[in-house]
């Protein structure tokens, strides 16, 4: 369990070390990839992940108001290929192949301010049974609670994503690749290995209303 | 289409190089717009070549999403492709006997064999930010020969050159508008759904089966021999438009028919220069995982009853069609449907007026004994596949018309005939690679050229055409 802790505190230390240094001005060349960036998330990105970063398709994530550490990085390891899911490497491979670091840090800005998406109502029993895992975990099975690193309000924190509005079939998939070590996440693994397929659907219920 | 082979000649040994040369490539060896863009075919097909909404963007964008195969910094990707099937046809009943002759004769000339039907060599790539399109050069090793024995011939297959743009208004979270250019040889190639018929289903067929005589204009009577020009736009991603202008493919756009028969009477289509309009109108809306579009299409052909004269009147066929699709994309669940209606009104201005002056139609014919007809073509088909590797397709196809002796014959009665065929196709598909499909064909007709039963006045039933076909499909 320790390791665990201290994996996650790591996580949050390098979000925020990499926040705070990323911060960028207002050069004439920032606005430039700035703009650079906008225009690559309207002209291509929407295709799938629909304007403003609000997919239809629960096959492609939610980008809205997501952490902007958390998609610089998932762009990394998109361009390096080392996210090695099935629709990464079929979609994602391909695009973010030709995305330099300006290019990923303009696009991870531009859609971390983007309005979120709205939750989307589902079962209310199934949505209760994730509210209380996603709050408060399985302690006796040693998973702690999601809001944890997720934020409270699943909004995400740092470099953790947020997860709020999310699709659910989208987050049991990927619950599915972490604890399947097709995607590689050690900390996120520890976590979810012994969780449930029942869980993995309450808990994505849950995350989707929010 | 890709079953749809020219004519002309090709070296075998050259397609066998450079289908090596792609097997050799490493986990990119892919066709080359997907070596443009670094995704797998997946992301652009259904199952190639049914586009998802994905393709259909790309398509409309004029192919230019991803790299030039050729910067500053040298070669990024081979900007080719090769495609290969081999086949195996089983007729039903193959012996029919010869009208002429009253000898019997095979109606598959390699029934029951394994054949190496033909390949093509694609020239496919993103030329700019604003251009791009693909080139198809096929090889038909099954093709019929003056003699009526099999041979090898090729020329050019369909082709598609766009330039495309985009215009977004300030702020604006997506393209407001996706506006282009297409040159193309073949009227519906350049449409982006896949209930059209230059990329509608069945989406390869045995090269050696017997199939119906009739078709309307628009599917596939002008493909590879005709030239288009014409713009569309897509609003929204939501309502899509285009005008077309075509005209035969003669004089400086002679290359885009290269590899057909032009000497020969009937051998190809003549159009009168531009005035055959195209047009398209689609309402498409994404929602989840689904997909749907309800459309229209059509086209005015004004052609020549013969192609070696240009001097004369023309024929007019108005075709009008309605088509619909509708696609549920999920991993690993995917469902798609299609269909078409064609309305076909043909006025033999030329042909029959021919007739009633001088006693005879114009050039080698068939000459229409009516002043009208109609020809009424319906297609329907669903497929289902699972993670993309296991699919299964069901279809159901009609053709019906007018009679008119001068164009179908008559029956032992003296009745004219109709060009009527209704039937069926199951086809099962197996995708152990995204590159390789290997599939089961069973096509079945309730009726052949107009009738069920002894439709060719010598005993032949519709039935006697039921077809498997067993097919290996490669593209790298």
């Amino acid at each position: 369990m320790m390791h665990i802790w201290m994996g996650m505190i790591g996580v949050v230390l390098t979000g925020a070390i990499t926040t705070a240094g990323a911060q960028v001005g207002t050069t004439a060349a920032d606005l430039e990839h700035q703009k650079a960036g906008e225009q690559k998330a309207v002209n291509l990105c929407s295709t799938c992940h629909g304007p403003r970063g609000i997919s239809t398709s629960p096959e492609f994530p939610i980008l809205a108001a997501q952490r902007r550490g958390y998609l610089e990085s998932q762009l990394e390891a998109f361009r390096a290929k080392t996210r090695e899911e099935k629709i990464a490497h079929d979609f994602m491979w391909g695009i973010a192949g030709d995305l330099d670091d300006h290019m990923i840090d303009s696009i991870s800005r531009y859609y971390a301010a983007q309005p979120p998406a709205p939750g989307k109502p589902g079962d209310p029993t199934l949505i209760a049974k994730g509210r209380q895992l996603f709050e408060q975990g399985v302690p006796d099975r040693s998973i702690p609670a999601c809001a944890t690193c997720h934020g409270e309000d699943a909004a995400g924190v740092a470099d953790f994503p947020r997860l709020a509005g999310q699709h659910a079939r989208y987050v049991v998939k990927q619950i599915e690749y972490i604890q399947s070590l097709v995607r590689k996440a050690p900390v996120m693994h520890g976590i979810v290995k012994d969780m449930t397929p029942a869980e993995m659907q309450a808990v994505a219920a849950y995350v989707q209303s929010k | 289409m890709f079953g749809r082979l020219a004519t002309g000649t090709f070296g075998v040994s050259a397609l066998a190089i450079l289908l090596t040369a792609g097997l050799a490539d490493n986990a990119n060896a892919v066709p080359s717009f997907a070596r443009q863009t670094g995704q797998e075919c997946i992301a652009c097909h259904v199952s190639f070549p049914e586009l998802t909404p994905y393709g259909r963007y790309f398509k409309l964008t004029g192919y230019t999403i991803g790299k030039t195969f050729i910067t500053s910094e040298g070669f990024n990707y081979v900007p080719m492709a090769v495609m290969a099937q081999a086949s195996v046809t089983n007729t039903k009943n193959n012996h029919a006997t010869d009208s002429e002759s009253g000898d019997t004769i095979a109606v598959n000339q390699r029934n029951n064999s394994a054949v190496f039907s033909g390949g093509s060599l694609f020239l496919a790539t993103k030329v700019n930010d604003y251009v791009g399109g693909f080139i198809q050069w096929s090889y038909d090793n099954l093709a019929t020969t003056a003699d009526g024995t099999l041979g090898g011939h090729s020329g050019l297959d369909n082709t598609d050159l766009r330039a495309a743009g985009k215009y977004s208004s300030p702020g604006a979270a997506e393209p407001d508008l996706i506006y282009g250019l297409t040159l193309n040889n073949n009227p519906t190639v350049q449409d982006p759904w896949n209930s059209t018929p230059a990329f509608g289903f069945p989406y390869t067929s045995s090269p050696l089966a017997q199939t119906p005589a009739a078709a309307t204009q628009i599917d596939g009577g002008l493909g590879q021999q005709v030239a288009g020009v014409g713009g569309y736009l897509w609003w929204k991603k939501m309502v899509y438009g285009e005008l077309s202008f075509y005209r035969t493919a003669d004089g400086a756009f002679s290359v885009l028919r290269a590899g057909q028969d032009t000497h020969t009477d009937g051998g190809v289509a003549a159009v009168q220069n531009w005035n055959n309009p195209y047009w398209r109108f689609a309402l498409s809306h994404d929602w989840g995982p689904n997909s749907a579009m309800i459309g229209t299409y059509g086209m005015i052909v004004n052609r020549y009853p013969s192609n070696l004269d240009t001097s004369t009147a023309t024929d007019r066929y108005r075709d009008i069609a309605v088509d619909a699709q509708y696609q549920y994309i999920t991993d690993p669940h995917t469902f798609t449907a299609q269909a078409t209606y064609i309305d076909e009104r043909q006025s033999y201005n030329a042909s029959y007026s021919a007739v009633q002056e001088t006693g005879q139609g114009i050039g080698a014919g068939p000459t229409p004994e009516n002043p009208t007809d109609t020809l009424k073509t319906f297609k329907l088909k669903g497929t289902y596949y699972y993670e993309r590797k296991y699919g299964g397709t069901l279809a159901y196809f009609s053709t019906t018309g007018s009679a008119d002796a001068g164009l179908y014959g008559t029956d032992a009665a003296g009745n004219a005939r109709t060009p009527n065929s209704t039937g069926y196709i199951v086809e099962l598909d197996y995708l152990p690679i995204q590159n390789v499909r290997l599939m089961f064909q069973y096509t079945g007709y309730n009726k052949f050229d107009g009738a069920k039963n002894n439709y060719d006045g010598n005993g032949r039933n519709a039935s006697d055409n039921n077809t498997a076909f067993f097919n290996v499909w490669v593209a790298f």
